[in-house]
């Protein structure tokens, strides 16, 4: 190995550093303590580690908040896969002018902002009476918002799949429906998976429409606890911090583990 | 066997309404849940709207008085420009920082790719908890990015970035770069791969330097790349809200607040419902006008 290839592989150890350099204060900050984190100069080492896991998980109810969030991520990605697939196979095989302005529309609905569109979908919830079921109302909308990049991400994957062999299927007798279900939908396995731990993943975070849909605290996702623990005049950094590092870890294990697969799925599908 | 299907499910599951059939599924959803309020709202920001009108079907129609109240309040124009300089200045840091990272990484060292990864970290995490984390990095007495710029000796005081109305905007933005760099990086790399190594090759044996082959070379060539991660950074820029939710809530005084922002605040913590959708609306009008420029863009590419 060259000195030049060592140089860099140093330099960007060092990038990778800076840039993280705000989650590895997220942890040791959890690990100070609440006394610790208020010497000035800080440490960047905790020297007495402490981890006050079950106590925060405890004070601030986080297992009824993760267990919202899981049930909005899970609902919003159920609707969003089983709806989206078949959108995405049309859309990856015909081309004509009707498609493209399906397409066109499907892009355009893909841009609109949670915190814009919230105002007439709370106004419109609250006319049909869907605010008396809150969490299905934030699983309602962040279905719509995520559609759209669900499938733009697995019409690109579909693309990928030769059209001979969904020909083959229909001359061995299946139907329409069966050669989708049999051949494509296994074919296009890999890209409609990590597209699902995408969608999974974002709307594990939501927040804007939880925060103006839920107002009732046991129903409220981590997201929202998150900020109502963060307050005003909370001087809990630690608390924050190890409430913070629960939250995310899990997020981060699934994020490592995919990494390759969510780099490919998010570069083949934002460009086309 | 004789098939006993009636005509319209065959073609249901089998003949050309199968197609038909999988695409309305997903448009009905969107026409529900995206465009409808798209016109609702449009409506609405015609119309009175407060506590007592939210559960009528029929709401007074107000003309453009909506429109006129919200934009000629004292506090509409700042927070234009703070949307503009949000946007503006977190853009060009994020494509900039990005475009750098994403050369720097084309070289060829062990684990590249790999450590190129990583940075996508900061793009998976919900973008609240990186509010929270950045809050307490930002923090005034205790904050590390204090420590870090005083023992470097580029200031001298502490900076109260979360409450001194001069800087908020400012820890907004930073927090907001951090969370664009790594797509920036990940698209601009992809550009970057795409370009033939031969043409390099070619202009170092006409004796260019690395700048000249940098600005005849990698920037005419990534000009629909940057043109993209422009136009999506512009889109994504003016959707981020959670950021300012947990750093600082747009003040103090409005000092960093943004179109996005305040339009939430008229609606939900003042109940001026018409107001928000009157800032509501004209911002979609833009977002949706960046994202017909973006797409016709990639669509003419491709054709040509």
């Amino acid at each position: 190995m060259s000195i030049k290839r060592i140089i860099l592989l140093a330099l960007a150890l060092v990038f990778v550093s800076i840039y993280l350099f705000p989650l590895y204060w997220m942890y040791i900050t959890a690990m100070k303590g609440s006394t610790g984190i208020f010497a000035y100069p800080p440490s960047f080492w905790p020297e007495h580690p402490q981890l006050a896991i079950i106590e925060v998980w405890q004070r601030h109810d986080m297992g009824r908040y993760l267990f919202n969030s899981l049930l909005i991520a899970g609902g919003t990605t159920l609707i969003v896969t089983v709806m989206g697939s078949g959108c995405a196979y049309v859309l990856s095989r015909l081309r004509n002018r009707w498609m493209d302005v399906v397409l066109f529309a499907v892009l355009m609905m893909q841009v609109l902002p949670s915190s814009l569109m919230i105002t007439p979908l709370f106004v419109s919830f609250e006319q049909v009476g869907l605010t008396d079921y809150p969490r299905t109302a934030v699983i309602l909308a962040q279905a719509a918002k995520m559609l759209p990049l669900f499938i733009v991400l697995v019409r690109a994957t579909f693309l990928q799949v030769p059209r001979e062999l969904e020909q083959a299927a229909l001359i061995d007798g299946n139907s329409r429906l069966g050669a989708f279900l049999r051949i494509m939908v296994p074919l296009a396995r890999n890209g409609i998976l990590v597209s699902s731990v995408l969608i999974f993943l974002q709307s594990f975070g939501e927040y804007v429409y939880s925060r103006s849909l839920i107002s009732e605290r046991a129903l409220q996702p981590a997201t929202v606890g998150l900020q109502s623990f963060m307050g005003p005049n909370s001087s809990d950094w630690s608390g924050v911090m190890t409430y913070a590092a629960i939250y995310v870890t899990p997020i981060l294990i699934v994020f490592v583990l995919l990494q390759r697969q969510i780099v490919s799925g998010l570069t083949s599908g934002a460009l086309k | 066997m004789p098939r006993f299907k009636t005509g319209l499910m065959n073609g249901l599951i089998d003949g050309k309404g199968f197609d038909t059939t999988l695409v309305l599924l997903s448009l009905g959803y969107l026409l529900v849940f995206s465009a409808f309020p798209l016109i609702f709202n449009l409506i609405m920001s015609f119309q009175q709207v407060d506590l007592f009108s939210l559960a009528q079907l029929v709401r007074p129609f107000v003309g453009w008085d909506n429109y006129r109240d919200v934009l000629t309040r004292p506090e509409s124009w700042p927070i234009f420009l703070n949307t503009v300089k949000f946007v503006g200045i977190s853009l060009l840091a994020q494509v900039s920082v990005g475009f750098a990272l994403a050369l720097f990484f084309q070289q060829s060292f062990p684990g590249a790719t790999f450590l190129r990864g990583l940075f996508l970290a900061g793009w998976i995490m919900p973008a609240l908890v990186v509010g929270a984390v950045w809050s307490w990095v930002l923090a005034g007495d205790y904050g590390v990015l204090n420590y870090g710029l005083q023992s470097l000796g580029l200031v001298r005081d502490k900076i109260f970035w979360l409450s001194d109305p001069a800087w908020t905007l400012y820890a907004v933005i930073i927090a907001n770069v951090w969370l664009g760099i790594p797509f920036n990086m990940i698209l601009l790399s992809v550009g970057l791969a795409g370009i033939p190594d031969d043409l390099y090759e070619a202009a170092k044996m006409d004796g260019a330097t690395c700048l000249q082959r940098f600005t005849t070379i990698t920037l005419p060539m990534m000009r629909a790349q940057l043109g993209a991660v422009i136009s999506l950074g512009t889109i994504f820029t003016l959707q981020q809200f959670d950021l300012f939710a947990a750093l600082t809530q747009g003040g103090p005084a409005n000092a960093s607040n943004v179109f996005q922002y305040w339009s939430w605040q008229l609606s939900f913590e003042n109940y001026e419902i018409g107001q928000g959708s009157v800032i509501s609306m004209l911002m979609i009008l833009f977002v949706i006008l960046v994202a017909v420029v973006y797409v016709r863009s990639t669509r003419h590419e491709q054709a040509s």
